[in-house]
């Protein structure tokens, strides 16, 4: 049996931290980490091992894009995917998020087979899955 | 209305107030101006709108999510009333006559039974889960609505000092901070601009225009 894959869920709301955990969980992730904003993520990123990262990007302190950033230019980090998963519908955010190496982007309010769709299309487009 | 009903003509205090009111409207006209925050208003007479198509948008958020999670119980207490009845029934057979009830199948069928109902009410519970994603999304345009609200009262706050006695307006020297709107959160009315998607696909679309 292959290592199970880590994720970690950044979202500013708890509501949303919980159901994209229960989704993942739905969709055979279980393993699942959570954190409240980019610099809780980032301290968590450094300190631990994950294989997914799920962020939302309108959060305090450091939103999304920021913390997408910092993955991308940290040897240690930037192999780690990074899904963003937010109410930023502009075209000109989406565009942002895709140059700064976004592996995926879904828009809120999202379903529960979007969020499958996207999660197993990045890990198999790696060879993750 | 009767036959002889004349419009009243204005009496002196009417017209009295009637030049009253200009000559205040006239005052805060050019206060405002002189104050150099007339430019200011006019931006929160254009963001003023927009707050009542947000509110507009959490009212018909919450609600479209209350309705969805009333749908899915009614849908999950369905499915439990039945597993109840089923259960009953299945039982006063075993009791009756066990190896008839597993012989004649009533046992596999209640399984069968019981197993499709489990699997529609797992898929009542997951909806439920997902329709309280509206607090997310109603959370970020309260936020932006309260910063309105709170620019406003900044700069009505800063009006009042500025024209307040000179005694007065030392009391109150606390500068507001200036809000500097970051991102544009949740599309409250996708339709009349250009510049947002308002479903995945049209993400998915964009992405894959872009190679990704």
């Amino acid at each position: 049996m292959s290592k199970e894959l880590r994720f970690l869920i950044v979202d500013d709301f708890s509501t949303m931290r919980r159901i994209v955990r229960n989704l993942l969980k739905e969709s055979g992730y279980a393993d699942a980490d959570e954190a409240e904003d980019g610099v809780a993520a980032l301290q968590k990123l450094r300190n631990s091992s994950f294989d997914f990262v799920v962020s939302d990007i309108n959060m305090p302190n450091m939103n999304g894009f920021q913390l997408l950033a910092e993955i991308k230019k940290d040897d240690k980090l930037k192999h780690i995917p990074v899904l963003m998963v937010t109410a930023e519908a502009r075209k000109e955010d989406i565009v942002l998020a895709a140059q700064q190496g976004a592996s995926g982007y879904i828009v809120k309010p999202f379903t529960k087979a979007t969020l499958e769709d996207k999660v197993n299309h990045i890990l198999t487009k790696l060879g993750l899955k | 209305m009767s036959a002889d009903a004349t419009p009243t003509t204005p009496t002196l205090s009417t017209v009295e107030v009637h030049q009253q009111l200009g000559a205040l409207t006239r005052q805060l006209h050019d206060s405002l101006n002189g104050l150099g925050l007339a430019e200011k208003v006019k931006d929160w007479a254009g963001e003023l709108p927009d707050a009542k198509s947000r509110l507009s948008y959490i009212a018909r958020l919450t609600g479209q999510a209350a309705e969805k999670v009333l749908n899915q119980v009614d849908q999950a207490k369905e499915q439990h009333d039945f597993i109840a009845a089923e259960t009953r029934r299945i039982g006063q057979l075993i009791v009756k006559d066990p190896v008839a009830a597993v012989a004649k199948g009533h046992v596999m069928n209640f399984i069968n039974d019981v197993d499709q109902a489990s699997k529609k009410v797992d898929a009542n519970l997951t909806e439920i889960m997902m329709a309280q994603d509206f607090h997310d999304l109603t959370g970020q345009v309260i936020a932006k609505v309260v910063n309105l609200a709170a620019t406003i009262e900044e700069q009505l706050v800063l009006l009042l000092i500025q024209t307040a006695p000179p005694e007065a307006a030392l009391k109150a020297a606390a500068t507001p901070a200036e809000y500097v709107p970051a991102l544009a959160g949740p599309v409250v009315d996708g339709q009349s601009n250009q510049e947002v998607v308002t479903d995945q696909s049209q993400v998915d679309d964009l992405l894959a225009s872009l190679g990704f």
